[in-house]
C-alpha cells in the first residue's frame, strides 16, 4: 500500500485528517442537535486574522503557533457574537453575517498587507482559505489527531449532559445542570474544530465538515448515539477524500473536494436513508394513499 | 491630487456599496442576512460556468447565471425542508458551501483557460478595475464603473417601482399576504435583486465581503434610526462613506482595499452601538445615571418630609412656611428634623444639589424643605401611598409588604396615573396605614 | 431544615423580564400536601411563577423556600414538568431516553444510567401507563403521551414536590384522565403537587385549594372559598391595564402619563 502508491508522510496526514474529519462530525452533531449549525461560520471566517496575527506577532510559521492565532480569533469572532446579542438589539442572523464579513476582511487586509510588504516566509498564508494538506507535516498531523480526539473524548464524557441540555434546556436548568456551562464547552470545542479543520477545509469551507456530516448522518437513525458514530464516519470519509485527490492533483485547493465529498455522502442520506429519506417517504405515501383507497 | 485610477476605483466602491446596502437594508430587516449570506457564496459556480461558456465578467451571461443561481439555492433550501424535513439553517449550511466548492473547482480546472482570477473570488480585485476601460464619448471609462452604476440604477429603479409593496412585506409578510400583496413575487424580486448586487460586488470585494457590504450598514443603521426608508437611507450613507474611507486607508496602509472597506464598515457598526442616540451604550448609561440621580433626590426629599411628619404628631408642615433663605437662623432650626443620613456617594451628591438649588435648607445638622421642595417631595409621597392603598385594595399582601413596592413604584406616577389610582380607591385620605395621603 | 417550615412559599415575590415587571409582590403559603392549582388568564404571570420558584428566571424581589429552604438546595426533591412546546419533538430519543433523564440529577456528572435507573424508569412510565410504548421515538407520539411522558419523566425524579406547568394544553380528555389519577395518586402519597391551570371548569373539580394569579395575587385557599364570581371578576376582569402602564414606565424609567 505505501511506497509507490502513496508516500508515508501522506498516509500520516491522511490519518491526522482522518481524525479530524471523525470529530468535527462529532462535534457538530451536538451544534445541529441544539438547532445552532452555523454557529461556526463566524468563528471560521475570523480565524484568517488570527492565523495572520500570529504570524506578525511571532514571526514563526509553525502550525501550532499559527493554529493558536486561529483559535484566539475564533474565540474572539464568538465572543463578539455573544456580546452583539446581549448589548444590542441586532438579529443573530444579522450578527452572524457581520462577523463573518468584518471577521474575514481583517484577516484579508492582514494577509494581504503581508504579502504586499514581502514579509519573509509570508507569502502562503492564503492557504489557510481553503486548505491545504499537502502542505502538512508528520508532526502537524499528530498534533490534529491529538487535539481531534481530546474533543471526541470530552464529548464522550458529557454525553447525557450535552444531550440533555440539547433537548430541554429548561428542565436541565431545573434539575441543576449548568446549562450556560455547557453550552459554552460545545461551543468551545466547535472552535477548537473549526480550527483543527483548517488545513483542511480551510476558513471559508471548514464550517461545512461541521455541518455535513451529522446533517446526513440524522437521516439514517433516531438514536443520538448512532447519529454520532455516523457522523463521525461521515466526517472521515469525506476529510481522506480530500487529502487522496489533493496528493494526486498539485494546486488544487483540498477544502473543496472535501466538501463535495460530504455533500456526496449527504445527497445520497437525502435520497436513500430508510425513513426519512426521500425514496422511503414517497413510498410511506403511497402506501397511505393505497390504504386510504381501500377502506371501505 | 489624487490620480484618477484611484478615484474611479473608489467611484466604483460606492456605487457597489450604495446597491448593497439598499438591498441589505431589507435583508436585514425581514431577517434574511444568511440568505444574503448564502447567495453570496452560492454564486461562484454560476459564474464560473457563465464565464467558461464564453460570458465576460460583468456581462449579461453573468448577471443571468447568478440570478439563476441564487434562486436555486433559495429553492434548493426550501426544497430540502419541504420534502427532506432539514431545518433552515442547516440547510443553508449545505447548499452554500457546496456551491462555493462547486465553484472553486471550476474556476480552479479553468483558471489558465480563461479571464477570472481565482482571487477575485474571495477578495475582489478593486485594484484592477480602473484599467478595463471602455471608451465613451472620447473618454476611457472604467467597464467595472459603468457596470456598478447599471446595477444601482437597475436597483434604484426596481425598488421604487415595489416600494410599498417590499415595506409591508418586510414588516409583517403574513398580513401582507393576507392583503393581497403577492409576497412570493416580492420576496423573489429581492433575492434577483441581491443576486445582481453581489455580483456586481464580486469584483470590488469578493463573494465574503460582499456579505458585510450588505449587511454592516443596515445592522448599523437600524440601531440610528427608526422607520425603514430613513434606515436604508443611512445605509446608503454609511455604505459610501466606507468604500471612499476604506479604499484611502488599503492604499495608505498598502493593503487590500476591500478587506480594508469591510473594517471601516465594521468600526461604523461599532461606533453606532456606542453612540447611537436612543439605543447606544452611552444613551443608555446616561438614562440609567439620570435616573439614579433623580430617585436619589426624590428620596431624600421624601425621607425630610416623613421625618417633619413623624416629629410633628402626623400633621403637616404648615403650608405657609416661607424659605427660610439665609435670615433663618436658630429659629428655624429648632423646626427642622435630623438630617436622614445619606446611604452612599448619590446620595450625598444629591443632597449637596439640594442644598444648592434652594430646596433643601441645612444648618447644624437639621434640615427642613422649602416650598418648591416640600411639593415636590409630597409628590412622592402621594405617590407612594396611592400605591399602597391601591395594592391594598386590588393584591392579597400583608400590611408590611405594601412599603417595599411602593417605594419603587413612587418614582414612576405621573399625575394622571395618580388621579385615575386615587379614582379607583375612592378618594380615601388615608393609605392602608392609616397615613394622610398629600393633596395633589 | 427548619421542623415546621410550610413546603412551599412564596414571600413576596416579583419577577420582571427585560426591566418590565411580570408578577408584583406575590405572597403564598402552602404547607400541606395537597393538589394546588394556580389559575388566572393568559400572561397573567402563571408560569412565570412557577419558573421563578425553580430558579429559572431571577427574581426582582423577594424570596421562594422549599420546606424553608432556597430551591439550590432542594433541587433534588422537586419534580418539574414543563410545557409540551418547549422542546422539538423530532429529537432523536426515545421515550425511555426521555424518562430516563430524570435520573441524571441523581446520577451527577459523567455517570451513565444504570440498572437502577432503568428499573426505576420503567416504573414511572408503568404508572403512566406507557410501558410497552418504552421503544417508541418521541415524534410518534400523541399529544397526550407526550404529556405523560413528562409526566413519566418528572416521577422518575422521585421527588416530594411536583410543579406543573400547563400539563392538561391540547391533551385529549382520556389523556387529561389518566394524568389526573397519577396526580391524585401523588397527593395520596402526601406529596405536594402543585398545577398551573387554565380551565376553570375543570379546576373547580379538580383542586383542593387554587390560588387566582392575574400579576398579582387575588386570592387563594379552599377552591370552593376561592373560586366566588367577586375573586373571578377582579382576576379575569382586565384591571391589569393599569399595572401594564405601570409597568412599562418602570421599564423605560420614566413616569406614566
Amino acid at each position: 500500500m505505501t511506497g509507490t502508491w502513496l508516500p508515508y508522510n501522506t498516509l500520516v496526514v491522511a490519518a491526522g485528517v482522518a481524525a479530524v474529519g471523525l470529530a468535527a462530525g462529532v462535534v457538530g452533531s451536538f451544534t445541529l442537535l441544539r438547532k445552532r449549525p452555523l454557529v461556526g461560520d463566524a468563528a471560521a471566517h475570523a480565524t484568517l486574522a488570527g492565523v495572520a496575527g500570529a504570524f506578525l506577532v511571532s514571526g514563526r510559521r509553525d502550525l501550532p503557533m499559527l493554529l493558536a492565532g486561529a483559535l484566539a480569533a475564533a474565540v474572539a469572532g464568538l465572543a463578539a457574537l455573544v456580546l452583539i446579542r446581549r448589548f444590542t438589539k441586532t438579529r443573530d442572523d444579522a450578527a452572524t453575517a457581520l462577523v463573518v464579513g468584518v471577521g474575514f476582511g481583517a484577516g484579508i487586509v492582514l494577509v494581504s498587507g503581508i504579502t504586499a510588504r514581502g514579509i519573509p516566509d509570508g507569502a502562503g498564508l492564503e492557504t489557510f482559505l481553503l486548505g491545504h494538506t499537502a502542505a502538512l507535516t508528520a508532526a502537524d498531523a499528530t498534533l490534529l489527531a491529538a487535539v481531534s480526539i481530546a474533543a471526541v473524548a470530552v464529548v464522550l464524557l458529557i454525553l447525557k449532559e450535552a444531550t440533555l441540555v440539547a433537548f430541554d434546556a429548561e428542565f436541565a436548568a431545573a434539575t441543576g445542570w449548568p446549562v450556560t456551562l455547557i453550552d459554552l464547552v460545545l461551543v468551545t470545542l466547535v472552535a477548537v474544530m473549526v480550527v483543527v479543520g483548517l488545513p483542511a477545509a480551510g476558513a471559508v469551507l471548514v464550517t461545512a465538515l461541521v455541518v455535513i456530516p451529522p446533517l446526513a448522518a440524522r437521516q439514517w437513525t433516531e438514536r443520538v448515539t448512532t447519529m454520532l458514530v455516523l457522523a463521525g464516519g461521515f466526517g472521515l470519509t469525506a476529510a481522506v477524500a480530500g487529502v487522496a485527490v489533493t496528493s494526486r492533483v498539485p494546486g488544487l485547493a483540498t477544502g473543496p473536494v472535501v466538501v463535495l465529498a460530504a455533500a456526496a455522502i449527504f445527497a445520497v442520506s437525502l435520497v436513500f436513508a430508510p425513513r426519512r429519506g426521500l425514496l422511503a417517504r414517497r413510498q410511506e405515501a403511497r402506501r397511505g394513499r393505497a390504504a386510504e383507497e381501500h377502506r371501505p | 491630487m489624487i490620480p484618477e485610477f484611484h478615484l474611479w476605483a473608489m467611484a466604483t466602491a460606492a456605487a457597489v456599496a450604495a446597491s448593497c446596502a439598499t438591498v441589505g437594508t431589507l435583508l436585514v430587516v425581514r431577517r434574511m442576512s444568511l440568505v444574503g449570506d448564502a447567495i453570496a457564496h452560492a454564486l461562484l459556480p454560476g459564474i464560473a460556468v457563465a464565464v467558461l461558456a464564453g460570458g465576460r465578467p460583468g456581462g449579461v451571461l453573468v448577471f443571468v447565471a447568478a440570478v439563476a443561481a441564487s434562486l436555486a439555492t433559495v429553492g434548493l433550501t426550501h426544497w430540502l425542508r419541504s420534502a427532506g424535513g432539514i431545518a433552515e439553517d442547516a440547510g443553508l449550511g449545505v447548499v452554500f458551501t457546496t456551491f462555493f466548492a462547486l465553484g472553486v473547482v471550476l474556476v480552479s480546472a479553468a483558471a489558465r483557460r480563461i479571464d477570472l482570477d481565482p482571487a477575485c473570488v474571495l477578495y475582489g480585485i478593486l485594484e484592477l478595475v480602473p484599467f478595463d476601460t471602455v471608451a465613451i464619448l472620447g473618454r476611457e471609462i472604467p467597464r467595472g464603473f459603468l457596470s456598478a452604476v447599471a446595477v444601482l440604477a437597475a436597483v434604484a429603479i426596481g425598488l421604487a417601482a415595489t416600494w410599498k409593496f417590499q415595506v409591508f412585506t418586510a414588516f409583517d409578510a403574513d398580513a401582507a399576504r393576507a392583503a393581497g400583496v403577492p409576497v412570493a413575487a416580492v420576496t423573489t424580486g429581492l433575492l434577483a435583486a441581491t443576486a445582481v448586487a453581489t455580483v456586481s460586488g464580486f469584483e470590488v470585494a469578493g463573494a465574503i465581503l460582499v456579505v458585510a457590504m450588505l449587511v454592516a450598514p443596515a445592522a448599523a443603521a437600524e440601531l440610528l434610526v427608526r422607520r425603514l426608508s430613513l434606515v436604508m437611507l443611512v445605509a446608503v450613507l454609511l455604505g459610501v462613506t466606507a468604500a471612499v474611507v476604506g479604499y484611502l486607508l488599503a492604499w495608505r496602509w498598502n493593503t487590500n482595499a476591500a478587506g480594508m472597506i469591510a473594517v471601516v464598515l465594521g468600526a461604523e457598526y461599532l461606533a453606532a452601538v456606542v453612540f447611537a442616540a436612543d439605543d447606544g451604550l452611552v444613551a443608555r448609561g446616561l438614562r440609567q445615571g439620570a435616573f439614579a440621580w433623580r430617585v436619589a433626590c426624590e428620596d431624600r426629599l421624601a425621607a425630610v418630609w416623613r421625618g417633619v411628619e413623624k416629629a410633628s404628631g402626623g400633621v403637616q408642615a404648615s403650608v405657609g412656611g416661607r424659605d427660610a433663605g439665609v435670615g433663618g437662623g436658630q429659629a428655624e432650626a429648632a423646626r427642622g428634623v435630623p438630617l436622614p443620613l445619606p446611604r452612599g456617594l448619590l446620595d450625598r451628591a444629591a443632597l449637596l444639589w439640594l442644598r444648592a438649588s434652594g430646596r433643601l435648607h441645612v444648618i447644624a445638622g437639621r434640615a427642613w424643605l422649602s416650598d418648591v421642595g416640600r411639593r415636590e417631595a409630597e409628590v412622592v409621597v402621594r405617590s407612594h401611598r396611592l400605591w399602597e392603598a391601591w395594592l391594598g385594595r386590588h393584591a392579597e399582601l400583608p400590611l408590611d409588604h405594601l412599603h417595599p413596592p411602593a417605594e419603587w413604584v413612587e418614582h414612576h406616577l405621573g399625575a394622571a396615573m395618580r388621579q385615575r389610582i386615587e379614582a379607583e380607591v375612592g378618594l380615601r385620605e388615608a393609605d392602608p396605614h392609616g397615613r394622610d395621603i398629600p393633596p395633589e | 431544615m427548619p421542623p415546621d417550615a410550610p413546603l412551599l412559599e412564596f414571600h413576596d415575590v416579583s419577577v420582571a423580564y427585560g426591566g418590565r415587571p411580570e408578577i408584583w409582590n406575590v405572597d403564598l403559603t402552602i404547607d400541606r400536601a395537597c393538589l394546588f392549582g394556580i389559575i388566572g388568564p393568559n400572561g397573567a404571570g402563571k408560569s412565570t411563577l412557577l419558573k421563578a420558584a425553580l430558579g429559572l428566571v431571577p427574581l426582582v424581589g423577594g424570596s421562594v423556600r422549599f420546606h424553608g429552604e432556597p430551591i439550590d438546595r432542594v433541587r433534588r426533591d422537586v419534580g418539574y414538568v414543563p410545557q409540551r412546546e418547549t422542546v422539538d419533538w423530532d429529537f432523536p430519543v426515545t421515550v425511555m431516553d426521555v424518562v430516563l433523564m430524570g435520573t441524571y440529577a441523581r446520577l451527577g456528572w459523567f455517570r451513565r444510567p444504570g440498572s437502577r435507573e432503568q428499573t426505576l424508569a420503567r416504573e414511572s412510565l408503568a404508572r403512566v401507563g406507557l410501558a410497552d410504548l418504552a421503544t417508541r421515538q418521541i415524534g410518534r407520539l400523541s399529544g397526550g403521551q407526550q404529556q405523560r411522558v413528562f409526566l413519566a419523566r418528572a416521577l422518575a425524579q422521585d421527588a416530594g414536590i411536583y410543579l406543573l406547568d400547563e400539563p392538561m394544553a391540547g391533551v385529549d380528555a382520556a389523556s387529561q384522565e389518566q394524568i389526573f389519577a397519577v396526580l391524585t395518586e401523588l397527593r395520596a402519597a402526601d406529596k405536594l403537587v402543585v398545577v398551573v391551570h387554565h380551565d376553570l371548569r375543570t379546576a373547580a373539580a379538580w383542586f383542593d385549594r387554587v390560588a387566582l394569579i392575574d400579576r398579582r395575587l387575588v386570592a387563594a385557599g379552599p377552591t370552593a372559598a376561592v373560586l366566588t364570581p367577586d375573586n373571578l371578576r377582579r382576576t379575569y376582569a382586565g384591571e391589569i391595564d393599569l399595572l401594564q402602564e405601570v409597568g412599562q414606565a418602570i421599564a423605560a424609567r420614566g413616569r406614566t402619563e
